[in-house]
């Protein structure tokens, strides 16, 4: 190949960064602050980024559809939650494509059941707190309610106890254990898919970006917007794997802290940024302020770390591994969805939501200056205790 | 090292299933061995490309290397320390 002339150079500068790009996972430290910044740019441009809000929308259209729920639901494509699920589920499917990791991947029975019985419990924890771990503890964080913290220390408590289950059913099914390794295959795939799938990947992130133009067509400039960006932390999530259950259940398992480290990183990034945008009043104070502290947050929490834990992944890792291929996760979405919507029913219905706890904006009750510095020793706080573990793994149960 | 020419004392077949599994399977498997014993790990979830190689060479024992077969899977092997 010419790599002397103009085209040879571009060429060759493609190829390596198309590799650096799609074929070797982003570190996720770097992920981290992509988030933040896309979640704050999302916040400014519309809302707080959320995942349940979406889930709980497709839910509740099929108990419209069954006749079970009489107001008809906002249609997905204009509820703002559901087009940035859209969006990030697109962008995971095209960096899996992108990346040739998109395959459909199959699981024993036992894990389908798991996945189910975790889409319940997540969809359960996620009524009771008002969010998932992006909506009810990233976010709500970072946009300064007290919720945040309380499902925090839930979900903590829940990742704890899915792991004991973890641990226990790996006692009374232990592994798979042989002394005899299969041979090595040299069977060629009929198809060679790797060579295909990145075209499919560079038309889906083609179609985003053109319903994006679309939706401003339509003069939804706004709702097309949430489209991109969740397009945008599909990708950056799928490239770097990221993943906010580890955060909860690494200390306990490995002692690992690297994603409480990136986590905390994350959310002092975004915080700040927030603190900017509210202190200044470039969005109202309260927006985004409605976990319901403490107890809805701190029992929503455990319950859905419980689930985060049976079914490998949470509110947003559950979207980005369906495009990535994997089955159970299928299972784990219709479930979280479902169970949301008839939750939340249930809530309305039976009326506990006042005993569930309200709304806290942090500086209404420790004032701005105050709230800053609390926030980020909180953050170190945790940082510090899971390095402090890594060393020490006086948390590990395993 | 030449991974081929590894010969592992045991297998873990963990093909199918997804993080955290893998890695809790290989936790105990290894806890069962003696050392120096080789284990290899059998596994189709794209994560554990990075979660058994750093895992693999925690608590003493040795992360060997990782091999992907023809058939959709990937072998790793690590050494009890």
């Amino acid at each position: 190949m010419d790599t002397e002339g103009f085209w040879g150079s571009v060429k060759e500068e493609a190829r390596k960064n198309y590799i650096a790009v799609f074929e070797q996972d982003w570190p996720t430290w770097l992920a981290g602050i992509f988030i933040a910044i896309l979640a704050l740019l999302m916040f400014l441009w519309q809302s707080p980024w959320g995942i349940v809000g979406g889930y709980r929308n497709w839910g509740d259209w099929f108990f419209y559809f069954l006749g079970a729920n009489g107001t008809r639901p906002e249609v997905p494509w204009i509820n703002t939650m559901s087009v940035s699920n859209f969006g990030l589920f697109s962008g995971a499917l095209a960096s899996a494509m992108l990346s040739r990791q998109f395959k459909v991947r199959r699981a024993p029975g036992i894990e389908y059941v798991k996945g189910i019985a975790g889409g319940v419990f997540m969809g359960t924890g996620a009524a009771f707190a008002g969010g998932c771990n992006v909506g009810g503890f990233y976010t709500a964080i970072g946009v300064f309610s007290m919720g945040g913290y309380a499902m925090m220390a839930g979900l903590g408590a829940g990742a704890y106890i899915g792991l004991r289950y973890l641990l226990w059913e790996m006692e009374k099914f232990p592994p798979k254990m042989t002394d005899e390794s299969p041979k090595e295959s040299h069977k060629a795939p009929r198809i060679d898919w790797g060579r295909v799938q990145p075209w499919i990947g560079a038309s889906i992130l083609a179609a985003a970006v053109a319903g994006f133009y679309l939706y401003s067509a339509m003069g939804k400039t706004q709702i097309g917007g949430l489209l991109f960006f969740g397009l945008l932390i599909g990708l950056v999530m799928h490239r770097s794997r990221f993943c906010f259950v580890r955060a909860f259940r690494c200390p306990f398992m490995t002692g690992d802290a690297e994603m409480v480290r990136v986590v905390a990183m994350s959310l002092m990034i975004y915080g700040l940024g927030s603190a900017v945008i509210k202190w200044n009043y470039l969005q109202p104070e309260d927006m985004g302020v409605y976990h319901p502290f403490w107890f809805g947050s701190l029992i929503g929490g455990v319950i859905f770390g419980v689930g985060m834990l049976l079914a490998g992944g949470c509110g947003s890792s559950t979207l980005w591994r369906i495009g990535e291929g994997h089955t159970k996760l299928v299972l784990t979405l219709i479930a979280f969805a479902l169970t949301n919507s008839s939750v939340n029913r249930l809530m309305d219905t039976v009326g506990i939501n006042e005993l569930l706890g309200k709304g806290i904006f942090v500086p209404e009750v420790f004032t701005w200056s105050l709230t800053i510095p609390l926030f980020l020793l909180v953050l170190l706080f945790w940082a510090l205790a899971a390095i402090w573990n890594e060393k020490t793994e006086k948390l590990v149960i395993f | 090292m030449d991974i081929a020419a590894i010969k592992p004392d045991s297998t873990l077949d963990a093909r199918g299933l997804t993080c955290p599994m893998p890695l809790l399977k290989t936790k105990k498997a290894l806890k069962e061995m003696k050392s120096g014993q080789v284990l290899e790990i059998l596994g189709t979830d794209p994560g554990s490309k990075n979660d058994i190689p750093g895992f693999g060479n925690k608590g003493g024992n040795e992360f060997l290397g990782m091999a992907d077969d023809a058939e959709g899977f990937t072998r790793y092997f690590i050494k009890k320390g």
